[in-house]
C-alpha cells in the first residue's frame, strides 16, 4: 500500500497526438482503444491500483469528453472513494484565461493550490498514455533507498520517436548526462514515470507560477540541473509501449499477439482494469476460420480472421477474409469483404463485398463511425 | 419508501441433481453459458422489468453467492433506496427463529423486508430457471384482472404434464383448481415457479400459513391450494418463450448448448433484452496457430490452440495444441491440456485435463439419458487419464473447507 505517495497522470501531454490523425481527432491521447478492450489509460491506472495508491489526480486539456466517459468516477478501478480516490482536473479548475499548458510543470501551477494541499509526502508524475504493466513499489522502494531528488522510469527497449523523447546516459561520476530529441536512441529511455518528494514538485511549481518562461519538467527542472539534481533513473525491464502514429499504433497492436508480450502486460499479478460492460463471450459460428488472433468479448464471427486485433462486440460476416486488421467496438463487416491492413475506430460499418487495404508500414485508417 | 413491486428470488436451493456442480456452492450460482451464473437470468430479468428492489433469500451454501451478489452493482442493482439485499435466516429472542422450512417459510421470515417498502405486489421468483421474461406482463394481467396471484405457466405436452405443478384454468384462464404431478393431467399448463402476488393478500396466507403446524410451508403445496379454496382470484400467465429449469446435469448441459444459437430465444446478443452479470476483468482472448472452433463460445481471457466444437468456454480457459473439445461446457480457469479429448462433458472451475487423457465419449445429442461426465471444481484428471461417459468426479476437499 503505498499510501505516501500521490499519483498525477496526464492525459494530454504527448508530443504525438498530432501524429495520429483521426484516431485522436475524437479523443485525447489516453483514451485511445488498445488491446482489444481497453483504453490506454487503463493501464496507468490499474498500476496505482495495484500498488495501493489511493489518491489520484487526473490532469484534463482538452478533447476530453471521452476519457470522462471511459473513467467515471473511477469505480471500474476501485478509485471511487469516500476519501480520496480519483479527482478529475479540468481546465476550467485551473488558472483562469490560462489556456494550454506548454508543460507538466505549469499544468501544475495552473491548479492553484492543488499540489500544495496534497497530503503525501511523495508523488508521482505519470502520462496516461503509456501501456505499461509496472509494479510502482519497487519504484518507490528504489526512489526512497537512493534518496535522489528524482527518480525517472528508463527502458532499454526504445518506445518513442527520438527526436521528441529524453535519454539518460550514465557518466563514470554515477550522474547522468541528459540527451533530449537526438537523431538516434541513446542510453535509456525516459518513459515519463517520475517520483519526487513533494516539496521538490512544490518548488517547481511555484517557479512556474512566477515565472512565465518556467513551464517544462524536462527542459526547465532535469536538463538545466542534470548535474546539480541527484537523479536515479529506475531501470523497466518488462514491455512498455508508446503509440507515436498511426504505423506505430498498428506495430505495437500486432505485438500484443506474441504470447510473451501478452503475458507480461497481463500478468494475472497485477490485473488491467477497465470499464466493465458485461458483454457476452464471443460466437464462432461453423463457417468461422481464425488463428493467431487477440478477440473481445461480444463478436459474432462467421468469416476468416487472421492476425487481428477485434475489439468487443465487432460483427464478421460470412465469407469475409480479415487479414492484419485492428477492427474496434462495434465495426461491423458485411458479408464476402476483404480487409488487409485496416485500422477501423469505433462503430466503422464496412459494406459486404468490398475489398480495402492499406500497407503494414501504412495501414488505412477508417475514422469513427464511418461507413464504407 | 413505498415501491410498487418487490421481487423476492429463491436462491437458497442445494441442487442436489447437480451433484459435483453443486459440492459447494448454491444451485443459482453455478456458472453458466460463458459468462454468466444461473441467477443472473432471474436478475437480469428483474432489471430489465423495472423492478429494482431484489430480496435474494439464500441458505445452502451462501459464500460464493453472496461473493458474487455483492452489493448488486453489476446489475445496476445498488440503489440509494431498494436494491438488492441478501437475506439469510436469521435467529429471534429466546431460541426462536429456523432455517427456512420451506419456500413461503423463506418468504414469510422476511415479512419485515418487504413490509419495509409497503409494496403493492411481491413477485416470487425460482432462482434456478433459465429463461428470459418480462415480469410486466405477467403484472399487466394481474392487475387488469384485479388477482390476488398470477402464476405464469409453460405449455407442456399432456404426457409431459405428468412431471409438473399443473394449473386447471377457466375460459377465462382463472384457475380453478392446482394438481402437483396429476397422474392424468386435465390440462398441460404448468407452473414456472414465478408467481405475481398483490402483497395484502399474500401476507395474509403466509401469516396463516406459519400458524398451521401440520403445514410444508410450500407455495405450491400450501399457500396456493389454500388461496384456490379460500376462492381468491388467481390467474395464469402464459409464458411463451424459452424456459429450462436446470435442476439435472442435463438440462443444465442442454440449455447451455440452447443459449449457443446466436438466433435463439436465449441470444445472449439481443440488445433489447441484455443479460447482466459480475465478471473478472480479463485480457481478450488469444486464438493460436491451430485453433479451430466451430459454433462455440469462447470468453475473454482464454488461449485456445485447439479444436472446439459445439461448446461453451468460460474465461480464463486454456486450450492446448491437439486438444480436441466437443459437445462440452468448460467454466472459468479450466486448463486442458495438449493432446486431450473432452467430450459430452460439463467441467467446472479450476479443472485441469492432463495431456493425452480423454472425459466422456459420444453421445446421442438429442438423447434425454444421454451420458455427459461431469468433473468437479479443482479436480486434476492425470494425463492419459480415461474418464468413462457420465462419470462424476467430485471436487476436492482442501483442508480448511467443509
Amino acid at each position: 500500500m503505498l499510501t505516501n505517495l500521490h499519483a498525477i497522470i496526464f492525459t494530454n501531454r504527448s508530443n504525438y497526438e498530432s501524429n495520429l490523425n483521426e484516431l485522436t481527432a475524437v479523443r485525447s491521447m489516453s483514451s485511445v482503444p488498445y488491446g482489444g478492450r481497453y483504453r490506454l489509460i487503463d493501464f496507468m491506472l490499474s498500476n496505482m491500483t495495484n500498488a495501493g495508491i489511493a489518491d489520484v489526480g487526473l490532469v484534463l486539456q482538452e478533447n476530453y469528453q471521452s476519457l470522462l466517459d471511459h473513467v467515471e468516477s473511477g469505480k471500474d478501478w476501485d478509485l471511487a472513494r469516500k476519501r480520496g480516490g480519483l479527482r478529475l482536473l479540468p481546465p476550467f479548475s485551473q488558472k483562469p484565461g490560462s489556456g494550454n499548458p506548454r508543460g507538466r510543470v505549469e499544468a501544475l501551477a495552473n491548479l492553484g493550490s492543488y499540489v500544495a494541499d496534497i497530503k503525501q509526502e511523495y508523488i508521482l508524475l505519470a502520462d496516461g498514455d503509456v501501456a505499461i504493466n509496472i509494479d510502482l513499489h519497487k519504484v518507490f522502494d528504489a526512489h526512497i533507498a537512493s534518496g535522489a531528488d528524482i527518480t525517472p522510469v528508463v527502458t532499454s527497449k526504445y518506445t518513442g520517436e527520438p527526436q521528441c523523447t529524453v535519454y539518460y546516459v550514465a557518466k563514470e561520476d554515477g550522474q547522468y548526462d541528459i540527451v533530449h530529441g537526438p537523431d538516434e536512441p541513446v542510453g535509456q529511455e525516459d518513459l515519463n514515470i517520475y517520483i519526487m518528494s513533494k516539496d521538490f514538485l512544490l518548488k517547481q511549481v511555484k517557479e512556474a507560477a512566477t515565472h512565465s518562461n518556467f513551464y517544462s519538467m524536462i527542459k526547465h527542472v532535469l536538463l538545466p540541473n542534470a548535474s546539480k539534481l541527484k537523479i536515479c533513473p529506475y531501470v523497466f525491464e518488462g514491455y512498455a509501449s508508446r503509440i507515436t502514429s498511426v504505423a506505430s499504433y498498428f506495430k505495437r497492436s500486432m505485438e500484443l499477439l506474441e504470447p510473451a508480450v501478452l503475458a507480461d502486460l497481463f500478468t494475472p499479478e497485477r490485473p488491467i482494469f477497465s470499464k466493465d460492460r458485461t458483454d457476452a463471450s464471443t460466437y464462432y459460428s461453423p463457417e468461422s476460420r481464425v488463428t493467431n488472433s487477440i478477440v473481445s468479448d461480444g463478436c459474432i464471427i462467421e468469416g476468416v480472421v487472421e492476425n487481428s486485433i477485434l475489439f468487443r462486440n465487432v460483427k464478421i460476416g460470412k465469407g469475409c477474409v480479415v487479414k492484419n486488421c485492428v477492427l474496434m467496438k462495434d465495426v461491423e463487416v458485411g458479408e464476402n469483404t476483404a480487409l488487409n491492413y485496416v485500422i477501423a475506430d469505433k462503430s466503422v460499418s464496412i459494406s459486404a463485398n468490398s475489398t480495402l487495404g492499406g500497407a503494414e508500414s501504412y495501414p488505412l485508417l477508417l475514422g469513427k463511425g464511418s461507413k464504407v | 419508501m413505498k415501491k410498487e413491486c418487490v421481487a423476492m428470488l429463491l436462491a437458497g436451493g442445494q441442487g442436489s441433481r447437480l451433484y459435483a456442480l453443486t459440492q459447494n456452492v448454491a444451485k443459482p450460482a453455478v456458472p453458466f453459458g460463458g459468462k454468466y451464473r444461473i441467477i443472473d437470468f432471474p436478475l437480469s430479468n428483474c432489471v430489465n422489468s423495472g423492478v429494482d428492489t431484489v430480496g435474494v433469500l439464500t441458505q445452502y451454501q451462501p459464500l460464493e453467492l453472496n461473493v458474487y451478489l455483492g452489493n448488486g452493482e453489476p446489475w445496476d442493482l445498488d440503489r440509494a433506496n431498494g436494491g438488492l439485499h441478501s437475506l439469510a435466516p436469521y435467529t429471534l429472542a429466546g431460541d426462536a427463529g429456523s432455517w427456512y422450512k420451506g419456500t413461503a417459510n423463506a418468504i414469510y421470515q422476511n415479512i419485515g423486508f418487504i413490509d419495509q417498502y409497503d409494496p403493492e405486489y411481491v413477485f416470487v421468483l425460482s432462482g434456478d430457471n433459465i429463461s428470459k421474461m418480462d415480469y410486466r406482463e405477467m403484472l399487466a394481467i394481474h392487475k387488469e384482472r384485479n388477482a390476488a396471484a398470477t402464476i405464469s405457466v409453460l405449455t407442456v405436452t399432456m404426457e409431459e404434464a405428468k412431471r409438473f405443478g399443473i394449473m386447471n384454468v377457466r375460459d377465462d384462464d382463472s384457475i380453478y383448481e392446482f394438481e402437483e404431478k396429476p397422474a392424468h393431467p386435465k390440462s398441460n399448463l404448468a407452473s414456472m415457479g414465478v408467481y405475481c402476488f398483490t402483497w395484502s393478500k399474500l401476507r395474509k396466507y403466509l401469516v396463516e400459513d406459519e400458524a398451521d403446524p401440520n403445514s410444508s410451508n410450500d407455495f405450491g403445496k400450501n399457500i396456493i391450494p389454500n388461496m384456490l379454496n379460500a376462492g381468491e382470484t388467481m390467474m395464469v400467465y402464459r409464458f411463451n418463450g424459452y424456459w429450462k429449469d436446470v435442476g439435472t446435469i442435463n438440462s443444465l448441459w442442454d440449455a447451455n448448448m440452447d443459449i449457443l444459437d446466436p438466433e435463439g430465444d436465449l441470444s445472449v446478443y439481443d440488445q433489447k433484452w441484455p443479460l447482466w452479470a459480475r465478471n473478472p476483468i480479463r485480457p481478450p482472448h488469444l486464438i493460436q496457430e491451430h485453433a479451430s472452433i466451430n459454433h462455440s463460445f469462447i470468453s475473454s481471457g482464454c488461449i485456445i490452440d485447439g479444436d472446439i466444437q459445439n461448446s461453451i468456454i468460460s474465461d480464463s480457459v486454456e486450450v492446448g495444441h491437439g486438444a480436441i473439445v466437443r459437445y462440452s461446457v468448460v467454466m472459468p480457469g479450466a486448463k486442458i491440456l495438449p493432446g486431450a479429448t473432452v467430450e459430452y462433458a460439463i467441467l467446472a472451475e479450476d479443472v485441469v485435463i492432463g495431456a493425452g487423457a480423454h472425459v466422456g465419449s459420444d453421445q446421442v445429442y438429442d438423447d434425454p439419458n444421454k451420458k455427459v461426465a461431469v468433473v468437479g471444481k479443482g479436480v486434476e484428471i492425470a494425463p492419459g487419464a480415461e474418464i468413462e461417459a457420465g462419470a462424476m468426479l467430485y471436487p476436492e476437499k482442501k483442508g480448511g473447507d467443509k
